[in-house]
C-alpha cells in the first residue's frame, strides 16, 4: 500500500511537475492541490485531506519575506502549529502536517521537505484514520444540505 | 463619639504607651493546645496578639475561635477578619459573636486571594471590601446599628484596625489612601514590615504633614529575617516590600547558623530607631512560626515589663 | 462580545458518544469573533470529529450548519431541517445560544461544545480580555472607566490591596492590577482626588447574585 500525501501549493512557491521526478515516487501517491495563495488555505481543507485518507499533508508556502500577501506565510505557520496540536489531540499525530518554505528557484528545499516526510511516514506508518475498507467508505458527508462533491 | 475603653490595646495607646503587638497563626486542625502553646510564648511580652484569618487562604482554625482560646489564657487578642470568605451577613454575625465572647479588637483586611491557598477551586466572596468593613464596625460602635440600619441590642464596640503599606502605591495616592482609611473609622494601623527605616520615616512625615497622625495610631511592622535566602526572597517575591541591598548582603555575609541572630540584631537596630520616631505608637512583630523569638526581641529591646492598662471594661454581659 | 473557548475533542467525544448522527451547529456572532464557533470553526470541528471517530473505527455521521445567531429564534429556525435529521445537536454557541436552541428543538438533545467564559473585548489581535461582570449597576464613572468589579480579583472599591506588585495583580502577573490602571487613568485626567470619596458596599441585587435577570421592554412587545 502506498503512502498518500496531499500537497497544497501555490504557483509562486512550487512547480508541481517536480513530484513526478522524486526518487521515491513509486511508494507515494501524491495529491497536489493548486491554490492562488497556499498560505491562505483554510484549516478545514487540511483536515478534510486527512478525512480523505491522506497519511500526510504538506503545505508549501513562499519563503519568509516573499509572500505576495505580505504576512500570509507567517499566519500560515501559526495556523498550522494550531492544527498540529489539534491533530495530536485527535490522535492522528501532528507530525503528519508540515509547512514547508519553498521557492520555484530552489527546488531543493521542497525536495528535502518531501524526503523528510517520507522518513517520518516510515516511522509513523499510515494514518490511523485511514479507512479500513477502502477510501470513501467511512460515512455520508453532507455540508449545509449539499452532498459532497 | 468614643465610648469608655473596652479594649486594653486602646487603653494603652490612649495612655501614650509605646505598644508591642505580635501575630499568631491558628493550627491546621482543631487542637486548641497548639494555640495555647503559642499564646504562652507571647504572654507578658506583648500587649496584644493578632490572630490571622485563614491566612494565605489556607484552611485553619477560625480566628474567632483561636481568639477565644487566647482570651482564656489572659491575652488580649486582635481578631483579624478578611472579606474574602464571608459576606456582610456572616461578617456582622461573627463580629457580634466575637464581642459577646470578650474580643475587643478587630483588624479589617481584604485577604489573600484563594488561588494561593489550599482551596484554589473555591468561590471567593468579597461581598464588601476592607474599607466597607471598617465603616460597618465603626457604625456598630458609634451608631449602634448594623449595616441594614437595624438598632442592635448591645452593639459591639470594637477597637478598629487596618493594615497599610508605606512602600507600595504611587506616592500621590498614599495620602489619599491613608486619609480615607482614617475617615472610615480606623483607630490603629499596623504596617507592612519595615526594613528601610528612612523610607518609612518619609511616609510618617507625610502622614504627619497631612495631620493624619492626630486621628490614628501607627504601629510599625517588624519581621526578623532568618536567612540570606529569606531576605532575597522577600525583596524579590513579596509585593510591596522594600529590603535594602545592604541588609540582604549583611544576612548573606554571615554563616548560616549565625544568620537568625543577625536577623534579630537587625530587628533590634530597627526597633531602636523606630522608638525615636516622632508620632509612632508602637511596633507589630510578625514572626510567623517563630513565635519564640518575639519574647527574646522584646526583652533585648528593653521593652519589658509590659505596662498595665487602666481599663474601663464593661461588666460581663454588657 | 461574549468570549468562549472550544471544549477539548476528548470531552466532546464523550458528550456526543450516545448519538450516531450529530449536527455541529455554529453561530456567526460572538463565538465567531473569538474563533470558537463561527462557520470556519464549525467546519473544522465537524471534520475533526469525523477524523476522531474514523480513527477509532466508529461509525458516526457528523454534519454541520451555521446560523447568524443562536440567541434569537428567527435565526435558529433556519437550522430546522438539518436539526430534524439528526439525533443530537452539538452547539458551538455561547451558553445562552445552547439553551435557546434547546427550547426551539425540545425533542433533540442539545449539547455544548464551547465553554463560555466572559464579556470582553479584543485587546489586540488574538488577545481577548474580560472587562465587564454584568453587575447591573455601572460605576465606571467613579473609576475612570476601569471596572474594579470585573478586573480586580477581589472586587475592591476603595483602593488596591497589598498584593499589587509593579502594577500587576497578585493572582496572575500577566494581569494588570485594575487599581493601578484606575490610579493611572484618573491621574492622567487630573481627577485622582475622586478616589478620596468613600465608595459604599455594592448592592448585589441587580447582579446574578439576586437571581437570573430579565429585561422587559414593553415598547417592543406587541
Amino acid at each position: 500500500m502506498k503512502y498518500h500525501i496531499s500537497v497544497f501549493y501555490c504557483v509562486n512557491s512550487f512547480d508541481a511537475s517536480m513530484l513526478d521526478r522524486l526518487p521515491f515516487k513509486d511508494r507515494v501517491v501524491f495529491k497536489p492541490v493548486k491554490m492562488a495563495c497556499s498560505s491562505m488555505v483554510k484549516d478545514v481543507y487540511l483536515l478534510r485531506a486527512f478525512e480523505a485518507d491522506a497519511d500526510a499533508v504538506v503545505v508549501l508556502v513562499c519563503p519568509e519575506g516573499h509572500c505576495r500577501y505580505v504576512e500570509g506565510n507567517l499566519r500560515a505557520a501559526k495556523r498550522i502549529d494550531w492544527l498540529r496540536r489539534l491533530l495530536d489531540e485527535i490522535g492522528i499525530g501532528g507530525v503528519r502536517l508540515v509547512l514547508c518554505h519553498a521557492s520555484s528557484g530552489r527546488a531543493n528545499a521542497a525536495g528535502a521537505c518531501f524526503e523528510s516526510m517520507l522518513t517520518m511516514l516510515e516511522a509513523e506508518g499510515f494514518s490511523p484514520a485511514r479507512s479500513r475498507c477502502g477510501a470513501g467508505a467511512a460515512s455520508d458527508q453532507r455540508r449545509n444540505g449539499k452532498p459532497q462533491r | 463619639m468614643r465610648t469608655p475603653f473596652a479594649s486594653k490595646l486602646a487603653a494603652l495607646l490612649a495612655q501614650g504607651n509605646f505598644v508591642v503587638t505580635a501575630e499568631c497563626g491558628p493550627p491546621r486542625g482543631s487542637d486548641a493546645a497548639a494555640v495555647i502553646q503559642k499564646g504562652r510564648l507571647l504572654k507578658d511580652v506583648v500587649d496584644a496578639v493578632n490572630v490571622t484569618d485563614n491566612q494565605t487562604a489556607i484552611v485553619r482554625m477560625s480566628s474567632i475561635a483561636a481568639c477565644r482560646h487566647l482570651l482564656e489564657l489572659g491575652l488580649e487578642p486582635v481578631m483579624q477578619m478578611v472579606t474574602r470568605d464571608r459576606n456582610r451577613i456572616a461578617l456582622q454575625s461573627d463580629i457580634l459573636g466575637a464581642y459577646s465572647m470578650g474580643i475587643r479588637n478587630i483588624l479589617c483586611l481584604s485577604g489573600d486571594h484563594q488561588s494561593f491557598g489550599s482551596q484554589p477551586d473555591a468561590m471567593n466572596v468579597f461581598d464588601i471590601d476592607s474599607m466597607n468593613l471598617v465603616h460597618a464596625v465603626r457604625r456598630m460602635r458609634d451608631n449602634g446599628t448594623d449595616m441594614s440600619g437595624f438598632a442592635l441590642k448591645d452593639s459591639p464596640r470594637m477597637f478598629i484596625g487596618a493594615a497599610a503599606n508605606p512602600f507600595a502605591d504611587p506616592f500621590e495616592y498614599r495620602v489619599i489612601r491613608l486619609a480615607k482609611k482614617i475617615d472610615a473609622g480606623v483607630d490603629f494601623i499596623q504596617t507592612q514590615c519595615v526594613y528601610n527605616v528612612e523610607r518609612f520615616r518619609r511616609w510618617m512625615q507625610m502622614a504627619r504633614d497631612e495631620g493624619l497622625l492626630e486621628d490614628v495610631h501607627i504601629l510599625a511592622g517588624i519581621t526578623p529575617l532568618k536567612s540570606g535566602g529569606m531576605a532575597r526572597y522577600m525583596a524579590a517575591k513579596v509585593a510591596g516590600m522594600d529590603v535594602p541591598e545592604g541588609l540582604i548582603r549583611r544576612m548573606e555575609g554571615v554563616d548560616k547558623k549565625a544568620a537568625p541572630a543577625e536577623g534579630v540584631a537587625i530587628a533590634l537596630e530597627t526597633i531602636a530607631e523606630l522608638r525615636e520616631m516622632e508620632g509612632l505608637s508602637g511596633i507589630h512583630i510578625m514572626a510567623i512560626e517563630w513565635e519564640a523569638i518575639v519574647g527574646d526581641i522584646v526583652r533585648a529591646a528593653g521593652l519589658t515589663p509590659r505596662p498595665t492598662a487602666a481599663l474601663n471594661r464593661p461588666a460581663a454581659g454588657e | 462580545m461574549i468570549v468562549g473557548e472550544q471544549k477539548p475533542i476528548s470531552e466532546i467525544r464523550e458528550i456526543i458518544a450516545p448519538y450516531r448522527r450529530v449536527l455541529v451547529l455554529g453561530c456567526g456572532t460572538c463565538v465567531k469573533t473569538c474563533f470558537a464557533g463561527g462557520e470556519d470553526e464549525t467546519a473544522v470541528m465537524a471534520s475533526a470529529l469525523r477524523l476522531s471517530l474514523k480513527k477509532d473505527g466508529l461509525a458516526g455521521d457528523i454534519r454541520e450548519w451555521t446560523v447568524e445567531r443562536q440567541c434569537e429564534d428567527e435565526f435558529i429556525q433556519e437550522a430546522a431541517r438539518p436539526a430534524a435529521e439528526c439525533d443530537a445537536i452539538l452547539s458551538l454557541a455561547c451558553g445562552a445560544g445552547v439553551q435557546m436552541v434547546a427550547r426551539r428543538f425540545p425533542d433533540k438533545p442539545v449539547l455544548p461544545g464551547v465553554n463560555t467564559t466572559f464579556i470582553g473585548v479584543l485587546e489586540e489581535r488574538g488577545l481577548f480580555t474580560e472587562e465587564c461582570a454584568g453587575c447591573g449597576q455601572c460605576k465606571l464613572a467613579l473609576f475612570g472607566a476601569v471596572c474594579p468589579i470585573a478586573r480586580c480579583a477581589k472586587k475592591l472599591l476603595n483602593g488596591p490591596c497589598g498584593g499589587s506588585r509593579d502594577g500587576r495583580c497578585e493572582v496572575n502577573p500577566d494581569t494588570a492590577c485594575a487599581w493601578h490602571l484606575i490610579i493611572e487613568r484618573l491621574t492622567a485626567l487630573g481627577q485622582l482626588d475622586n478616589l478620596r470619596a468613600y465608595v459604599p458596599p455594592t448592592d448585589w441585587r441587580t447582579s446574578l447574585s439576586g437571581g437570573p435577570r430579565k429585561l422587559i421592554r414593553e415598547d417592543h412587545r406587541i
